[in-house]
């Protein structure tokens, strides 16, 4: 009988080239890592048994969560304050999704072919994603007053700095054939951005935009926390009152509705892709 | 008509792509452009319309200087010259319509295109254009659903919605296998001679540059190495082309039969 030498066992084993050494640059980062971490931990007072002990204790809070009150979901404010929440984040995301969908596009050097402008247009996008939300609310708050409008301005902003961050990502992975054709067939700019390549990143765009509603209905919550309307001023009225098992109830059907829109959203965004 | 004259092209990275070129293209001329890759045959084609631009010389394209064109100038001269490439360039996820229909946008209003409704009179225009490469029937399909010779015609009839005076082909065949080919370059050398379109393909194929060609201009580096008709064009002509004896590479035939 014979074998098929197939060179496992019969023949020495090649001697492979010499190891790289482990790099110390990874080494010294994991270690200083981990010595920030219990730097942190020890200087703002870190301690595991005290949460124990807390949570051991007799809290309003916890027994508030232990027997929310169901009648909030029905209450004709509460479901007021919600449609607000809901029109808010409707509304600053179209109107800010619509925004940024030029912004994107001006970024790129295909889209936007003069260095000053396109410089000017990135810096802006820079600018307007490095507020967060809640800065934003604070912000208009201050500037137009208490109200739903502050939150919509806010949702605004902060919808144009997450769907033009996403939508430029993807406009770097696109197809550059079209652009150079419809140059080629003396398309104008705005012409060549149109046919050539909002095409290209239509469905990524549309379930960027779904996703940036979630967003916004979840960022709506804590916007009224600063007095920008919607739920989270109803949230701020309850927990000023420390009426927790209201506030509790009205949590529960903040998460419900968050849960359906997400569910909605996230099948969506499934058959977009 | 098209007339290169001392026209030079150096790329910033200092390679030179066409050197001291003088060539007259008629009217209404089916030309092939055959060489080496690298020997300045996209560089050519694409300084007709204006997306290379000469280093120095001139060029002088249906009566304009495409050097001095400012931007609208430039535009226009594109809109009457219609681009065929390789990897077809067109847009996968819509339309073999709304592909067509780019061959349009010169003369569709901004406002429209943002709209995505177009006239009728260029709907028809792409109609025409289609039915013209025989693939009407696929108007409404997405252009990822196609072959690749179909692709390519959708790609010609781009072009032709244009109702351009100049077609220029960029390898439209390279991606393709044989038959298709055929096919291809029969649909380019009838639209030529009906419609009067004069004509500029790259080929690399020897086999397809001799069959369909009225004239080859052959390039190496750069240089004009031959211009003649196809028929004068043999073996040792495209020894001296492609400065090396041919291998089985270099024929479409001799390569499928491999």
């Amino acid at each position: 009988m014979t074998t098929l030498d197939n060179g496992t066992n019969s023949t020495p084993a090649p001697t492979l080239p010499a190891k790289p050494a482990v790099s110390m640059f990874a080494i010294g980062t994991a270690i200083g890592a981990i010595l920030l971490t219990i730097i942190t931990a020890i200087s703002v007072g870190f301690s595991l048994g005290e949460i124990i002990s807390n949570f051991g204790r007799k809290n309003s809070v916890v027994e508030g969560l232990l027997n929310p009150d169901w009648g909030q979901i029905w209450s004709r404010r509460s479901r007021s304050a919600f449609i607000e929440t809901l029109q808010l984040a409707v509304l600053g995301t179209a109107t800010g999704a619509t925004v940024a969908l030029p912004l994107a596009l001006w970024s790129t050097t295909f889209g936007n072919p003069n260095r000053a402008l396109r410089t000017l247009v990135r810096s802006f996008n820079n600018v307007i994603r490095s507020i967060p939300d809640l800065l934003w609310a604070l912000l208009f708050v201050t500037a137009v007053g208490i109200g739903a409008l502050s939150g919509l301005l806010a949702l605004f902003f902060f919808s144009i700095a997450v769907t033009t961050k996403l939508t430029s990502d993807t406009l770097d992975g696109i197809d550059m054939g079209p652009i150079e054709a419809a140059n080629a067939s003396g398309a104008s700019l705005t012409q060549m951005l149109r046919s050539a390549v909002v095409p290209q990143i239509l469905p990524s765009y549309t379930s960027f935009v779904l996703y940036n509603f979630e967003l916004n209905l979840r960022a709506s919550a804590v916007l009224g926390l600063v007095g920008a309307g919607g739920i989270g001023a109803r949230i701020e009225f309850f927990r000023g009152r420390g009426d927790w098992e209201k506030l509790w109830g009205l949590i529960v059907m903040f998460f419900l509705v968050v849960f359906i829109v997400e569910r909605i959203s996230v099948t969506l965004r499934r058959r977009l892709i | 008509m098209i007339r290169f004259s001392k026209a030079n092209v150096t790329y910033p990275n200092g390679v030179s792509a066409m050197k001291d070129l003088d060539l007259e293209i008629d009217d209404g001329e089916f030309v092939v452009i055959v060489g080496l890759s690298g020997a300045g045959k996209s560089t050519l084609i694409r300084a007709v319309n204006g997306l290379v631009p000469l280093t120095s010389g001139e060029l002088n394209v249906n009566g304009n200087d495409v050097h001095s064109l400012n931007r609208t100038g430039l535009r226009e001269l594109r809109s009457d010259v219609g681009m065929i490439f390789q990897g077809f360039n067109l847009v996968d996820r819509t339309t073999v319509l709304k592909n067509v229909l780019m061959g349009r946008l010169h003369k569709v209003p901004t406002w429209r295109t943002l709209i995505g409704k177009y006239p009728q009179a260029d709907i028809d225009i792409a109609a025409r254009a289609l039915e013209r490469v025989e693939i009407i029937e696929k108007t409404y399909t997405r252009a990822s659903d196609l072959s690749g010779g179909q692709r390519q015609r959708v790609g010609i009839a781009r072009a032709l919605a244009q109702e351009p005076s100049i077609i220029l082909a960029d390898e439209p065949v390279a991606s393709l296998d044989p038959p298709t080919s055929h096919v291809v370059m029969r649909y380019l050398q009838q639209i030529s001679r009906e419609l009067g379109i004069t004509t500029i393909v790259n080929l690399h194929f020897l086999d397809l540059a001799t069959a369909y060609a009225d004239r080859i201009i052959g390039l190496r580096d750069g240089v004009l190495v031959f211009d003649g008709p196809g028929s004068k064009c043999d073996e040792a002509v495209f020894e001296s082309i492609y400065g090396r004896s041919l291998t089985a590479d270099d024929t479409m035939a001799k390569q499928a039969a491999l």
